[in-house]
């Protein structure tokens, strides 16, 4: 077992006995871990706190089969080069979670871009705006339930063949 | 006294050495195995139609033929050049080889639909023909097809290989070509690649702006079908609704040669009288509407200004920034990307894992050959694909190459940005140098797609270590002058140093990574930190700097190419021999386009020329991927750090910050 791994295990440890942590996995240097919306953020703060102060993105991925979207940040603790990846799963029809921005600057921005690719709130970012799309009234178009081939059809190949 | 031995020396050594500048019409600085357009040998088809469901872009059809022994279906390809990128699996695919490659890359016309190869036209070896030169029509033709000035608008991926002609290699002022950053003084327009709605706008009003006479010039697939983003949602199909188009280059993207073709015929067409086409816009089409912009008014009393810099901008890429000014200083910034959103994330959900190696390197056209790198990665984990040693060294030495290349194009910007503009001519003419290599190593100047789930598509020729070597000596050389003509430059050293302060704190927190970070003395790059491929063996001796500085961030480039130099040169020492692709999975299966790739996720994280580059794939069991996530190393550094970079800074040093940061739209947007 390299270094990366046991001190993932005893890191690991820890967060078992201070938080709800489920279906952990290390892969390399990598926890991932699922947990619930309040620990989502509650974690977040503690992962701040002892120095993973690199937010590398917030993502999410689209479950139509359970109806939930999943929502993940991933950090770096630089010194001892270990990820943390924190998944959790919001219902589809009320897409909301708490923002992370007054915790890693850099989140607000990868927020923003879920915000307009997926159509999910989070609360108290300051920046949910358009990022890449302009007058854009579709669904978000990573959704899967979004016709993209219609879309494409009808807004590309039909109004420019007019 | 040695000062001036030093400068006869420089000047005697300019005399005997051979010009940088490649000659014209082109005598092909082309390898054997370049891919260019592919011949068709009817003969061996058997109609199996493997090459037409293969095709990512579908620019294959199988039109009817006799049937016959061989053919028992009837059917046979033809290929569309207004669609084919040229990745090869069709080639790759071929059971029989009646498709192959050859090295010619010239494909162009002033109607597109002749691109629409039949097997009979696919079935004839290409040549270069030029048309016959038209008579000068009066005096005016004459002197205006001399001096035909280029709007400055870098829309796509295309332009990279525009980008050559600037340079000392191919050198566009030997036509009387400029490129100007006013679309007043323009006379042609270059639509470089794909066109995004947002990006669409500001062309038509750059064209709407240009004095007539005027052309258009249209590179690569992308404005003339869709092309590779034929299915995107944020890329439109066909330019030539929008404005008109007087010459179409095919290709994804075209070499440069095919535009000093385009530019000879543009040339001889203009002296024989040819005005370009009627002026036309459609704005009304969809919602192409065009967005309003306010006038500023010099005088209005108010102490500070809005201002907008870029998408059109020399030194902006397609990216554009609203600034708020006091006097000449920066007081607030905000981004504005998304001129080059084409959705990745959603196109790769609807092609098979192997397909979308083709897609992954335009993500960045600056540093293409990370992407694939990483991607392959990401594949190989989720499948538990070993992929044999000597494959892994020469995705090394792929993906070095390419981090040269990619620093020699910052260093260049970084020069244009300060106003030096012979660095950027020289570096640039240097790099066309890697490319050639490149090239010869994969086959592919820019979208190289060398790597395939489990190793590399070719294993390379006799000579490519000899000729490696010979460049590494050359680059050294060269760095030596990068070093006298910018590093050492009082007049550079004094523009750039204490300019745009990062320092190592602010960077950590707003996600700055690569050589940005390690200007900052973090010694962090995932190449030793998280070693994959064979960086283990091979072993990277990481570059920091101090100052966290616009100089030093520029300096920590320099000294990543001579150490990429060393690194490829141990690589060649050590290779081991052997296969350099494995062809089946650990269940014992074949791998194909279709693959299935077990049920799962992962993440792998590489060290590209900009950054960190993370790729995080999930996989149902499909031959698609469900999701992927690409987290660009510069979505941090430009979106959030950059715009709080610039309070304080000088307007005229804006550029120099953001080039300085190793800036890629196409990274950040997708």
């Amino acid at each position: 077992m390299s270094d990366e791994e046991s001190e993932l295990q005893s890191f690991l440890a820890t967060l078992k006995s201070q938080f709800t942590v489920n279906n952990f996995k290390i892969q390399g240097n990598l926890l991932s871990l699922t947990t619930d919306s309040t620990t989502y953020v509650e974690l977040a703060t503690y992962l701040k706190e002892h120095d993973f102060a690199r937010c590398l993105t917030v993502s999410a991925t689209d479950w139509l089969d359970t109806n939930e979207f999943e929502i993940y940040y991933l950090v770096h603790h630089l010194k001892n080069n270990v990820y943390v990846k924190v998944a959790v799963s919001i219902p589809r029809n009320k897409p909301e979670i708490t923002s992370l921005s007054t915790i890693w600057k850099s989140a607000a921005m990868h927020e923003r871009e879920m915000w307009e690719l997926f159509g999910i709130t989070f609360v108290g970012n300051m920046m949910l705006k358009p990022l890449f799309l302009e007058d854009w009234t579709n669904l978000p178009p990573l959704r899967k339930d979004f016709n993209w081939r219609d879309y494409v059809a009808q807004e590309y190949y039909k109004t420019e063949e007019e | 006294m040695s000062q001036l031995l030093k400068a006869i020396k420089t000047i005697l050594g300019i005399a005997v050495s051979k010009p940088m500048t490649f000659s014209f019409p082109p005598d092909m600085p082309l390898t054997e195995l370049h891919r260019g357009r592919q011949l068709y040998k009817p003969d061996l088809c058997k109609g199996c139609k493997i090459c037409s469901m293969v095709c990512p872009n579908n620019a294959i059809l199988m039109v009817e033929r006799e049937k016959s022994e061989e053919n028992k279906t009837g059917l046979q390809p033809q290929i569309d050049f207004r669609k084919c990128c040229f990745c090869g699996l069709c080639v790759d695919n071929c059971p029989t080889g009646a498709l192959s490659f050859t090295n010619f890359p010239i494909l162009l016309t002033m109607k597109p639909e002749t691109l629409n190869y039949t097997p009979e036209m696919l079935a004839i070896p290409p040549t270069l023909e030029h048309p016959e030169a038209p008579k000068i029509k009066n005096t005016v033709s004459w002197a205006r097809s001399r001096s035909i000035w280029i709007i400055n608008y870098m829309t796509g991926c295309c332009f990279i290989e525009a980008v050559p002609w600037v340079a000392s290699s191919f050198d566009m002022e030997r036509f009387g070509l400029i490129a100007v950053g006013s679309p007043r003084h323009a006379d042609a327009m270059i639509v470089g690649g794909y066109v995004t709605p947002k990006t669409l706008k500001r062309i038509i009003r750059i064209y709407s702006l240009m004095p007539q006479p005027k052309w258009v010039i249209s590179l690569g697939n992308c404005p003339m079908t869709g092309g590779t983003y034929w299915d995107s949602y944020n890329t439109i199909k066909d330019i030539s609704k929008y404005i008109p188009v007087d010459i179409w280059i095919a290709g994804c993207p075209p070499r440069p040669e095919p535009i000093g073709v385009a530019v000879v015929h543009a040339i001889q067409a203009i002296q024989g009288g040819y005005i370009g086409k009627e002026e036309k816009t459609n704005t009304d089409a969809g919602k192409m509407k065009l967005p309003t912009y306010s006038i500023l008014e010099a005088d209005s009393g108010q102490a500070q200004m809005d201002f907008v810099f870029g998408s059109q901008h020399s030194a902006s890429g397609n990216f554009n920034m609203s600034l708020t000014l006091d006097g000449e200083t920066v007081v607030d910034a905000t981004p504005n990307p998304g001129y080059l959103h084409r959705g990745f994330e959603k196109l790769m959900e609807y092609r098979t894992w192997l397909q979308n190696i083709m897609l992954v390197p335009r993500i960045c056209v600056l540093d293409g050959a990370s992407y694939e790198l990483a991607y392959s990665g990401v594949s190989e984990k989720l499948a538990g694909i070993e992929v044999p040693l000597r494959g892994q060294y020469l995705r090394v030495i792929q993906a070095e190459l390419s981090r040269i290349q990619s620093h020699q194009m910052n260093l260049g910007f970084g020069g244009a940005a300060t106003g030096f503009d012979t660095n950027e001519r020289i570096i640039w003419g240097d790099r066309d140098q890697v490319l050639l290599l490149l090239e010869e190593l994969t086959g592919a100047r820019i979208y190289h797609i060398f790597n395939t789930i489990g190793g590399v598509r070719r294993d390379i020729q006799p000579d490519f270590p000899t000729k490696t070597n010979q460049l590494i000596s050359y680059l050294r050389k060269r760095l030596q002058i990068y070093d006298d003509l910018f590093f050492h430059n009082k007049t550079f050293i004094d523009r750039t140093q204490g300019l745009g302060v990062l320092t190592q704190e602010t960077a950590i927190a707003n996600d700055v990574t690569g050589p940005n970070l390690r200007a900052t003395d973090v010694d962090f790059d995932i190449r030793t930190a998280t070693p994959y491929e064979a960086y283990k063996d091979i072993g990277v001796k990481v570059v920091t700097a101090s100052k966290g500085d616009a100089y030093h961030r520029f300096l920590c480039r320099r000294q990543e190419i001579e150490e990429s130099l060393n690194i490829i040169e141990r690589a060649l020492d050590q290779l081991p021999s052997g296969p350099v692709c494995t062809t089946k999975t650990p269940e014992d299966k074949k791998i194909t386009w279709r693959l299935k790739i077990p049920q799962g996720e992962a993440f792998h994280c590489i060290e590209a020329g900009r950054g960190e580059l993370c790729f995080h794939a999930i996989s149902t069991g499909e031959n698609t991927p469900y999701r992927v996530k690409v987290r660009g190393p510069t979505f941090g550094t430009i979106l959030v750090m950059f715009p709080k970079l610039l309070h304080g800074v000088k307007i005229a040093d804006v550029p120099v910050v953001y080039w300085s940061l190793d800036q890629c739209p196409a990274d950040h947007d997708r």
